[in-house]
């Protein structure tokens, strides 16, 4: 065979080639189209439309389409269906477990054995927890108390995602959660206080406030927010010394709750102003900024020595944001202003 | 040696080198198909839930922005449209000197406050802090001009939470950009840190994408639909199959979702490079590699959005002569991975493929060239012949490409009948209309690299009709 003939043969089988996939599209696609002019109001889902003729058959090797069958038996009662479907979270398929996770948050709306299931399967967490936990959050307030034993579970994990499943639940978290601001883990003792959060009481705070000294800034920075969100005016004096704290985070997290004391905060931020660390300072200028005292300041003329310390504390940067505020008649800390940009 | 020796040396050159180029590519098409299989499996048995609830895990946006008031907007807003429990948008406007803060100033409420900075890496002068009184997730910077690397930096710097998500300002993305990628990192949060995912590329994304619940080609314009060509097969063909491998050496900078403790560890985005998003990736896989942690940087077949694509050859030119220039540079700066063991699937199957497939691909095209127009003028062609190698290398990159649409018509049906007919139709021609004056931007950048030219040269965007 010349080269020739060599190159006209291979030119005719890949110009086959590129026909083949040319009329598999195209066949698809004409398919779909009618299948679209057919049922106009109902688009079938996007995963449906395009199975792939051999789609079926694969389906029925694949563990999804056992979990899909389970599911349905499980769904018109059949008690023969629960144990296989609870097996399927230990099948060695991350792509099944997943499945099983899906199916058994389905179930768990009408069926409480699929609660325990996904309890079951918190606990014995093999990957991706967030999947059960979103599951398990979803079902609230049906969770609660089943989520009590894994609280002490051996693995931080567990407890993490335990604590923070609570959050629903103001009385159990009360009760069971402010232990866990003394476990070993940091991650768990900043799950609890992000908990304990959202069930405000005077323990609480003093809880956050125990926890501002924490070595571990994630705590800190936590202690920071939880304090401020049960009662920033009463915390604020214990949480101004967090702006000279080494980790940005919980600098930031410090700012944060005290600007949620609104301006009661001033009090015990405008010391601050004179400390010998920078961070502080600037922490202290743009709490002052946030809470709209800097707007004041400014537009009303008021103390000029104060104005320089703020804005030497806070640059250059908070100087001209404040001339220009001023210029335009805008003032932080005023709800008006959200209004007013709603309008433009 | 005689010029017919020489001629033959040639062409038996090219011919080598032609059959590895297209042997790679196959093998990569065919990983690629079983990559994609294996992802929608994946996505058929996802929790849907998880990523509507406070479980998932909430990404700092990324907005880098030179001169573009045409396209911002409309990005912004598409950013802050996504359906994601918990993100926030960092736009940075980088010097630019249209009126790219006035628009965003116009549209989005700005009023000029005083932020804290991580200070993780130095970047330009930064001239102002904006918070948006309507949108409480965006922040505004303004800074002096650094390129696109340093404004990256200036929000990383700002940027609050776990996973950063670096986007092109010229791109507007689908509501569930966030939402369908995401969960690859919730499912392996420990050793997946990086991923980018499909994006399509239109002359005007925002038209595109507002013209239905699913993406069309609006356009049909030959050198819209090419450009359509040539990103279906880097995504489908290439980047899937090197995700599949470990060796994902390019999440694009239209969308590159990395986690913040990384990037925080690399010091950001490098500012020394033309641009930033292949070479980050290449110091991630090095740093990563040297300092053997398990680790995936992944490529979904995931429709993310829509970015713009020149609509002029001028300017798709210019865009590509500094895609060339940015990978022969990348390539050259990271070279001691190349065919290192120690760099495992990068070293071994990465480095070599980009060395094959994009830096030494400009040296086979003038040599082609020149045999060939030495061969005429000698009249030592056998034009039947070299007509039908035409027709096969057209015919076998037709497969390449409709092997694509196939893929990406797999994952989601995305295009009406009339482009995927155009697009069919096109693809045997690409090789004669299209691909010479992408050969002719290879060698330019090529050269540029070689001379050490580092300029940007953005291209200027497109005019089109407000969308709205």
């Amino acid at each position: 065979m010349d080269g020739r003939t060599a190159a006209a043969f291979a030119c005719v089988g890949v110009g086959v080639v590129f026909l083949l996939i040319c009329g598999s599209l195209l066949g698809r696609r004409l398919r779909l189209e009618r299948r679209r002019r057919r049922e106009p109001l109902q688009l079938p889902p996007v995963l449906e439309v395009h199975r792939a003729p051999w789609a079926e058959l694969e389906e029925w090797r694949d563990g999804l389409a056992i979990a899909r069958e389970l599911e349905e038996m499980a769904e018109r009662g059949d008690p023969g269906a629960q144990a296989p479907l609870r097996e399927e979270l230990w099948s060695g398929d991350p792509v099944v477990r997943q499945a099983a996770v899906a199916a058994l948050g389905r179930l768990a709306e009408r069926h409480d054995w699929a609660i325990d299931g996904l309890v079951e399967a918190l606990a014995e967490h093999r990957d991706a927890p967030a999947s059960v936990a979103a599951q398990l959050d979803r079902l609230a307030p049906r969770v609660g108390i089943r989520l009590a034993p894994l609280l002490r579970h051996p693995s931080d994990v567990v407890r993490f995602y335990a604590v923070r499943l609570l959050r629903p639940y103001g009385d159990i978290a009360r009760d069971l959660v402010p232990e866990l601001t003394g476990d070993t883990s940091p991650n768990v003792r900043a799950a609890a206080l992000e908990t304990l959060a959202s069930a405000p009481s005077g323990t609480v705070l003093r809880r956050a406030l125990d926890l501002l000294d924490d070595p571990h800034p994630l705590v800190r920075a936590q202690a920071c927010r939880t304090a401020g969100a049960v009662s920033a005016r009463a915390a604020a004096p214990f949480v101004v010394a967090l702006l000279a704290d080494a980790s940005w985070w919980v600098r930031e997290a410090a700012r944060e709750a005290l600007v949620a004391a609104g301006r009661s905060a001033a009090d015990v931020v405008l010391p601050v102003l004179g400390a010998p660390d920078p961070d502080a300072r600037l922490g202290a200028a743009l709490v002052l900024q946030d809470v709209g005292i800097v707007d004041d300041l400014v537009a009303d003329g008021g103390d000029p020595r104060l104005l320089a310390s703020i804005f030497a504390a806070g640059g250059k940067g908070m100087r001209t944001a404040a001339t220009e505020r001023a210029h335009r008649g805008l003032r932080l800390g005023r709800p008006t202003l959200v209004a007013e940009a709603g309008r433009r | 040696m005689s010029l017919p020796t020489l001629l033959q040396a040639g062409v038996l050159a090219c011919a080598v080198y032609l059959c590895m180029v297209y042997v790679a590519y196959f093998a990569l098409m065919v990983v690629g198909f079983a990559e994609s299989r294996r992802r929608k499996r994946e996505l058929r048995g996802a929790d849907p839930d998880v990523i509507d609830s406070r479980f998932a895990p909430p990404v700092s946006i990324l907005v880098p922005a030179h001169n573009e008031e045409t396209t911002l907007p409309d990005a912004v807003r598409s950013l802050l449209a996504l359906d994601y429990p918990e993100h926030e948008v960092i736009v940075v406007d980088d010097g630019s000197t249209d009126r790219t803060l006035e628009r965003m100033r116009e549209e989005f409420g700005l009023v000029p406050v005083a932020m804290p900075s991580r200070g993780i890496v130095a970047t330009q002068r930064i001239e102002g802090h904006f918070r948006s009184s309507a949108e409480p997730r965006l922040v505004v910077i303004a800074k002096a001009s650094g390129g696109k690397a340093d404004a990256l930096n200036a929000a990383l710097n700002h940027c609050r939470h776990r996973y950063v998500c670096g986007v092109d300002a010229d791109m507007v993305f689908a509501r569930d950009a966030l939402s369908t990628t995401m969960p690859a990192f919730m499912r392996n949060p420990g050793s997946v840190v990086g991923l980018t995912s499909f994006f399509e590329t239109s002359a005007n994304p925002a038209a595109s994408l507002l013209a239905g619940v699913s993406y069309r080609i609006p356009d049909l314009r030959p050198l819209i639909l090419f450009q359509v060509l040539d990103y279906l097969r880097a995504f489908f063909n290439n980047r899937l199959a090197w995700s599949r491998y470990g060796f994902m050496l390019c999440a694009a900078g239209a969308f590159q979702v990395w986690r913040r403790d990384l990037v925080d560890e690399l010091r950001g985005w490098s500012p020394a490079f033309t641009c930033e998003d292949i070479e980050f990736t290449f110091r991630a896989h090095r740093f990563l590699r040297e300092r053997g942690s398990p680790y995936r940087i992944l490529s979904l077949p995931v429709r993310v959005g829509v970015t713009e694509g020149p609509d002029d050859m001028r300017k798709l030119v210019a865009q590509r002569e500094r895609w060339q220039r940015v990978i022969v540079e990348t390539w050259w700066a990271n070279r001691k991975m190349c065919f290192n063991r120690r760099y495992g699937s990068v070293g071994l199957l990465g480095m070599p493929y980009y060395l094959l497939s994009e830096i030494v691909a400009p040296v086979f095209e003038v040599l082609a060239v020149a045999t060939l127009a030495v061969g005429a003028a000698a009249g030592l062609v056998d034009w039947n012949v070299f007509l039908l190698v035409l027709l096969l290398i057209s015919l076998v990159n037709s497969v390449l490409s409709a092997g694509a649409l196939l893929m990406a018509d797999l994952e989601s049906p995305a295009y009406r009948l009339a482009g995927v007919v155009r697009l069919l139709a096109l693809m045997p021609l690409e090789l004669l209309v299209y691909r010479p004056f992408m050969s002719w931007a290879r060698i330019k950048g090529t050269w540029r690299f070689l001379r050490g030219d580092k300029g940007w040269h953005k291209y200027e965007r497109n005019v089109h009709a407000d969308p709205a």
